[in-house]
């Protein structure tokens, strides 16, 4: 794990801490004491859920990649949430003293005024947004828009802070990094501010539900290296309209001029309907982010892919062919998948360092035991993984059973939306 | 894990807060609790309350009635440099007001008579 990889949760924990002893209360009850302290680190941990959402090249690459920063953005805002549902039971403990009447009155929204109803809204608008980030299965628009209400909620929760502690220095600063971090994230990543004009000039599909765009940079190029994903926002062409989303792909190829390939699976609305891109689209790209590959040692290396996730591996090996053993498994479910078989099959006839292996699963469960028992050497060569997160779980677990060394083992999967 | 702790820690909160409405629900409601002073009441002029003006002695008069709120100032939510101005002074239109036109909560009418101690008195 690299030194970056720690500091979100670092960061995680720094602002809590930091919010509570701005806050520390001094000769109060323990109920009350742990009211204050409970509402004050769940700000702390929302707002460092919110620094981690801010999707920016360079904060990602100084944190240690954007996939740590999403699961930290989500295990951050979690633990928040549940921290803030201790506030208002907590106040309202410390009345049972006097009778449960009076702690019920703490807590009912009837016996308040609006600095505590915003508290309140604030609180089950995080609940709802929350709720939907658990439900995997949510179309991606009505998840986005349900994600949106996390940050409503936020900025609710901060106004009862302000309504009730008036405008102190630490609720001000509160205030200013959570409108910094949703205002960088609404308007430079969401709205795609500082995004890179590009044009498609070709477009391919080389299996089903499957198309390769081939895009020419409008403006500076990004400077992508291969292993990495780009964020990408497509908008108009002749006879086609996109969704103007931005969605992550891997970069499958770079050429000269800051030319990149995307492979684009259909796998939802916006990525179906990406599939009848036509030259001349523009759009516009986010990035790069990522760095999968680029640690990979000297050793032997094995290259496991997973449909899709194929698109890594085939950007290293069109700018280069292997310098060290490399044994590729590429898995897809039908022959119709395979896309790229042909052609890294003419790359590995070209290169005696590589050796290519195309595996049609069908629609089971691939059997990663006979086709890991077959690479030479397995126990010391280095694995990378690119595919969905279950094949890479299992794969992962296949190798550490085979003998190969957890350090030695790389993921690269597509779990944020 | 995160998808276990947000479910239990919502039901969780959901039954503490049925639970504080069934506690107060099945608690009989107070007799005889009122603000008007009973005639062998002591009262206070302001020039008395106007000797408790320190955050560790602070009486304030409200509507007429005094108020010992030593023992409360920590626990006021707001900053102490809001709060404790009013020590020694009258604070009815500070109360009525919350110094941006916005009255306190019904809840926090129900914390004054905790802290009662008297009547004002005119002069």
């Amino acid at each position: 794990m690299s030194p970056q990889r720690w500091l979100p949760p670092a960061l995680c924990l720094a602002l809590p801490l930091a919010g509570m002893a701005w806050a520390w209360p001094v000769g109060l009850s323990p109920w009350r004491s742990a009211s204050i302290l409970s509402a004050w680190a769940g700000c702390g941990a929302l707002l460092a859920s919110l620094v981690l959402m801010v999707r920016d090249p360079r904060l990602a690459a100084a944190l240690g990649g954007l996939d740590a920063l999403y699961r930290w953005h989500h295990r951050s805002g979690t633990v928040g949430y549940c921290l803030l549902l201790i506030h208002p039971l907590a106040l309202a403990a410390d009345g049972l003293d006097e009778s449960p009447r009076v702690a019920w009155q703490t807590l009912s929204p009837l016996a308040q005024d609006w600095p505590e109803w915003l508290g309140w809204l604030g609180l089950m608008l995080l609940m709802a947004g929350l709720a939907s980030t658990f439900m995997p299965h949510l179309p991606y628009r009505r998840w986005r828009a349900l994600h949106y209400l996390l940050g409503l909620g936020v900025l609710l929760g901060l106004m009862h802070l302000w309504a009730i502690l008036g405008g102190s220095l630490g609720v001000l600063g509160a205030i200013g990094i959570a409108l910094a971090a949703l205002g960088w994230r609404l308007v430079v990543s969401d709205l795609g501010a500082l995004a890179r004009p590009y044009r498609v000039s070709a477009a391919r599909h080389p299996a089903t539900d499957l198309v390769e765009v081939t895009l020419a940079p409008c403006a500076a190029a990004l400077p992508a290296t291969p292993g990495q994903f780009v964020l990408a926002a497509f908008g108009d062409g002749e006879g086609f309209h996109g969704c103007r989303e931005f969605h992550p792909f891997t970069v499958s190829g770079i050429g000269p001029g800051g030319m990149l390939k995307l492979d684009i699976k259909a796998l939802g609305p916006c990525t179906r309907h990406l599939q009848h891109l036509k030259p001349g689209v523009t759009l516009r790209l986010e990035g790069p982010f990522g760095d999968f590959l680029a640690a990979a040692g000297d050793g032997p290396q094995l290259w496991l892919a997973g449909g899709i996730g194929i698109a890594p591996f085939l950007a290293v090996l069109r700018s280069r062919p292997p310098a060290r053993p490399t044994h590729l498994i590429h898995l897809f479910r039908h022959a119709d998948d395979a896309g790229f078989s042909d052609e890294i099959q003419a790359l590995a006839a070209g290169s005696p360092n590589l050796s290519f292996v195309p595996v049609a699963s069908g629609d089971n469960p691939p059997d990663l035991g006979p086709l890991l028992a077959a690479v030479p050497g397995l126990a010391g060569r280095e694995a990378w993984l690119c595919g969905p997160p279950g094949l890479n779980t299992a794969a992962s677990r296949a190798l550490r059973q085979a003998g190969v060394p957890p350090e030695a083992i790389h993921f690269e999967s597509f779990e944020f939306r | 894990m995160m998808k276990k702790l947000f479910i239990s820690s919502t039901l969780l909160f959901g039954v503490s807060v049925a639970g504080f409405w069934l506690a107060a629900a099945l608690t009989p409601e107070p007799v005889g609790q009122t603000a008007v002073a009973a005639p062998t009441e002591k009262r206070y002029s302001p020039q008395e309350v106007a000797k408790h003006a320190t955050p560790g002695d602070c009486w304030m008069s409200i509507n007429g009635q005094v108020y010992d709120f030593t023992a409360y100032l920590p626990g006021h939510p707001a900053d102490p440099a809001v709060i404790q101005p009013w020590c020694g002074k009258d604070a009815s239109e500070a109360y009525r007001s919350k110094t941006r036109g916005r009255p306190h909560s019904p809840y926090a009418d129900t914390l004054l008579p905790k802290y009662r101690i008297g009547e004002l008195t005119a002069k």
